[in-house]
């Protein structure tokens, strides 16, 4: 009988180490781009994305890894290779998971990042698409921390161009410290950054 | 027992389920470089790794069994190895270079392009508009690339020694066939088209693709937006008059439409004119397009209605009086073009296209009243057979309806029409040998009723990338064209115009900086020839005609060395003659300045939140007959000077003041010379210039756009 129990156990333990193999291969992507590798978890995101054909979480880390990353780098040869691949993960994500305000942040992250690129360019044409994406996010998930928050640090550069008035700006960015506070992921993989960068633009918001 | 035999089978089970195989191998390059951080996995599993800086890498799977071995790098082609995990044996793999890269070689030659997916912009969308001087007219923007030449009393697009009609333009892939507004004998036009609701253009000078026909010289297509981005409302106060502009979303479609009311009277009555009118022109002129997404696919449905008249009188050598002249002309035009995906990876590219024109000329109590039916009907398929072989195939079929009644009351009246159909058949295939070396080739087949005989056109393009940033290109290619209109109304019976393109190109492109330069040579057959002063109902017309162009185009553009500043220049030089029209034998055409240059600069100060733009003309002097020379056409007007400045204020996002002068220097430009068609008592042929309408151009105009996002505005279409 305990022979049998033995072999349940190792069993189950089979099972659970299947189970866990996203959450093991998503700590893994996550900790080797903490460690300052992003090639090797965008690498690793690539690999859990081509097994876990329903979910859109590495693929949205896939764009985002790479975004990121464009948005530090000054070679525009890699920047333009960074974007396409970002895009061409947020396509893969969308198509799973239509109508997510994260996702839609992350293509208005996108389009920032080319406007960034070449802003003669690209300002005139994206500048709108990128409002109109922050308006649905919003529609989607008013209390989405980082659709409040990206959609207002987005607003806020034109308006400081214009010298129109920042103070409704910032109020949003206040609202979206809150909203960062009491947010809750679906999992402990699904989107939970920001705060950080919410405190540091709202600290600048409040010296002017 | 039982249980110890459950117990073995299940562990053997497990422990034969999770025996681990190495997979390991090498990546490199095509020319055997190691390649670094190329990932590397078994589909559908976690099993993978990433390669190291020699390209090796290596991981364990428990997967068994039939599996596919995925590596992936960027601007490299993907790898899908099948393999079985137990035989598996370490091996190298060799990648491809994507040829859809930033950096890959592009067939470009003969063309300059603007637009999203183009991938060497010598043009962005933007700079069609705000060029100094164009007045939001798309062709004056294009006259400020090489290869063109300014004519300044036609307004119209004349490329590379060809006629203006040597020059087909296209929407969304269909043809327009009366591109211009209406206009009097040595008055500008325009184009017909408001940048408005274009979103990118590519303009070929010659050498284009076997899907474009019945052209000699170029052509010219304008893409419309496809997806708009947010309802917006366009307001446009100006000294020439009104604009209205709208755009509406729904979920699957959206709806734009640009409304002008142009009237010249207030700024006749304020800038002296060389010419006096009678009726100032006047235009009421709209356009829309309707677009629709469907699952796989895009319709689009444009349409333009214009309605203009005015009436001058022109001074003429040949009358006492000044001659009379009115025109009304009533045009509409549309088409509708679907793209759309098939199965298998087909593309589908359909459409089609009905122009109507009427017009109404009024010449010293002379009566012209003529229409024109006009459309295209276009299909075409593409199929990416593989990322290096492309394959595209369609036909297209145009159809003419012209009819024309000529009422002199105190003479006699003529009515002259004709009917013709073309159809045509093209094939093209676009192969990457490798991302450094292209070829286009392509077959060209068209019937034309009206001339009964089948052409040949072969098209061929090849392209070679020499280092990171130039590439060299080759095209050729065999061009027919239907005579125009002018001759077809009397001539029954005529061949097609001819030419042959043969180019070379150097491109080079570095980050911000565009450096281009095509050496070209045209020959010229069967052009029409007449034996009357201009082409009549009772003239004689042959198709004996040649000529030849041969020249060297050059265009920089740079919008990096200097701070906000962008600027290009292009200078052409063309040597052409022909023996066409009525002339004695073959020379340089009245239209030929040997020497064209032009710089454009947009300057952006910060600090006043404008835009200055800049643009400087020049052409060396035009050819021209005098009667009172023996040798025909032996003279030469002085050099064209334009300098015109433009200055667009935003006074707040939505809100910008716009202020621009052509001519600043009041340069007087002569454009050539009518004669006397009789000598006076002296024996000498009286002549007069054909010149500009006005010295200087003034406009001051005031754009709102209204809009959700408070931020969008026209500066783009200025």
């Amino acid at each position: 009988m305990i022979r049998l129990f033995t072999a349940l156990a190792i069993l189950v333990c089979g099972i659970i180490t299947a189970q866990t193999k996203y959450e093991a291969g998503m700590e893994k992507a996550f900790a080797l781009w903490s460690e300052d590798k992003p090639t090797e978890a965008v690498a690793l995101f690539e690999r859990i994305g081509a097994a876990e054909k329903d979910n859109w979480l590495p693929y949205y880390y896939i764009a985002l890894a790479n975004t990121t990353e464009a948005f530090t780098t000054k070679d525009k040869e890699k920047i333009t290779g960074l974007l396409n691949k970002a895009q061409e993960a947020q396509d893969k994500a969308t198509m799973l998971s239509p109508d997510n305000a994260e996702l839609l942040v992350m293509q208005a992250m996108i389009h920032t990042a080319w406007i960034a690129y070449d802003p003669m360019t690209n300002g005139m044409k994206l500048s709108g698409i990128v409002n109109q994406i922050y308006e649905k996010a919003l529609k989607l998930a008013p209390n989405n921390p980082r659709v409040v928050f990206c959609k207002a640090e987005f607003e806020l550069g034109g308006a400081k161009y214009f010298g129109t008035d920042t103070a409704p700006i910032c109020e949003q960015i206040k609202k979206s410290l809150v909203l960062f506070e009491n947010f809750e992921p679906e999992s402990p993989f699904h989107p939970k950054w920001g705060l950080d960068r919410a405190k540091a633009i709202a600290a600048t918001c409040n010296e002017e | 027992m039982k249980a110890l035999f459950t117990f073995t089978v299940l562990v053997l089970t497990y422990f034969t389920a999770n025996a681990q195989h190495v997979i390991s191998g090498k990546i490199t390059d095509g020319k055997g470089n190691p390649l670094m951080a190329a990932n590397i996995y078994l589909d559908g599993t976690y099993d993978g790794a990433t390669s190291g800086e020699d390209g090796s890498f290596s991981f364990e799977t428990a997967e068994t069994g039939n599996q596919v071995l995925v590596i992936s790098f960027i601007s490299f082609e993907d790898v899908r190895q099948p393999i079985v995990v137990e035989s598996y044996k370490a091996q190298t793999f060799k990648m491809r270079e994507s040829v859809n890269t930033l950096d890959a070689v592009v067939l470009s030659a003969g063309t300059f392009e603007a637009g999203d997916n183009a991938k060497v912009n010598a043009l962005k969308p933007l700079d069609i508009v705000t060029t100094a001087g164009s007045m939001g007219d798309i062709v004056s923007a294009l006259q400020t690339l090489p290869g063109t030449n300014t004519v300044g009393e036609s307004g119209r697009l004349f490329v590379r020694g060809g006629e203006a009609d040597e020059t087909q333009t296209f929407i969304d892939g269909i043809r327009v066939a009366q591109p211009y507004g209406a206009t009097a004998n040595n008055l500008p036009t325009r184009g017909r088209f408001s940048p408005f609701l274009f979103k990118g253009m590519t303009f070929s000078t010659g050498g284009y693709s076997a899907e474009y026909g019945e052209a000699l010289s170029s052509v010219l297509l304008l893409k419309t937006i496809d997806e708009p981005t947010q309802n917006q409302t366009d307001i446009s106060l100006m000294t020439l008059g009104l604009g209205l502009g709208n755009t509406k979303m729904w979920d699957n479609s959206s709806l734009s439409f640009n409304l002008s009311y142009i009237n010249l009277e207030p700024y006749q009555e304020l800038i002296p004119q060389n010419i006096t009118w009678n009726k100032p022109y006047q235009s009421l002129a709209g356009e829309s397009v309707y677009r629709y997404k469907f699952t796989s696919g895009l319709l689009k449905v444009y349409a333009a209605f214009d309605y203009a008249d005015f009436s001058i009188n022109q001074e003429d050598v040949n009358f006492e009086e000044p001659v009379r002249t009115g025109i009304d002309n009533n045009n509409f035009y549309t088409n509708a073009s679907y793209n759309g995906m098939l199965p298998n990876q087909w593309v589908i590219h359909t459409g089609f296209s009905y122009g109507y024109s009427h017009n109404d000329i009024g010449i010293n109590g002379v009566d012209v009243k003529n229409r024109e039916h006009s459309s295209h009907i276009k299909l075409k398929f593409k199929k990416k057979i593989t990322n290096r072989f492309k394959l595209s195939f369609g036909s297209d079929y145009f159809l003419t309806d012209f009819n024309e009644d000529y009422n002199d009351p105190n003479i006699f009246s003529f009515n002259s029409e004709y009917n013709n159909s073309i159809s045509a058949v093209y094939a093209e295939a676009d192969i990457f040998f490798s991302k450094d070396l292209a070829l286009k080739a392509g077959w060209r087949n068209s019937y034309s009723e009206i001339v009964d005989n089948t052409t040949i056109e072969p098209r061929v393009s090849l392209a070679y990338k020499a280092g990171k940033k130039g590439q060299f290109s080759l095209a050729y290619g065999d061009f027919y064209q239907t005579p125009k209109q002018d001759y077809l109304k009397y001539y029954s019976t005529p061949d097609y115009e001819k030419t042959s393109h043969y180019i070379a190109n150097y491109m080079y492109n570095n980050e911000g900086k565009v450096f281009r330069a095509e050496a070209y040579y045209k020959d010229y057959k069967d052009l029409i020839k007449y034996d009357t002063q201009s082409p009549q109902y009772n003239s004689t017309y042959n198709n004996l005609g040649e000529g030849y162009a041969q020249g060297v185009d050059l265009f920089w553009r740079d919008e990096k060395s200097i701070k906000n500043m962008q600027y290009w220049v292009s200078y052409s030089f063309i040597d052409s003659e022909r023996d066409y029209k009525n002339y004695e034998y073959q020379v340089t055409p009245s239209y030929i300045a040997k020497h064209n240059f032009s710089i454009v600069t947009k300057y952006w100060i910060n600090d006043l939140k404008s835009q200055l733009g800049v643009t400087y003309s020049f052409n060396s002097g035009r050819p021209y007959d005098n009667p009172n020379e023996s040798t025909f056409m032996n003279s030469q007007t002085k050099a064209y000077n334009n300098l015109s400045l433009s200055w667009a204020w935003l006074l707040s996002q939505q809100k910008i003041l716009f202020f621009s002068v052509s001519n600043v220097m009041g340069s007087d430009n002569v454009f050539g010379y009518n004669y006397a068609n009789t000598p006076n008592a002296n024996g000498q042929y009286m002549r007069q210039a054909i010149t500009q309408p006005a010295d200087r151009f003034f406009f001051v105009g005031f754009f709102w756009t209204i809009s959700t996002d408070k931020k969008t505005n026209q500066l783009d279409n200025l």
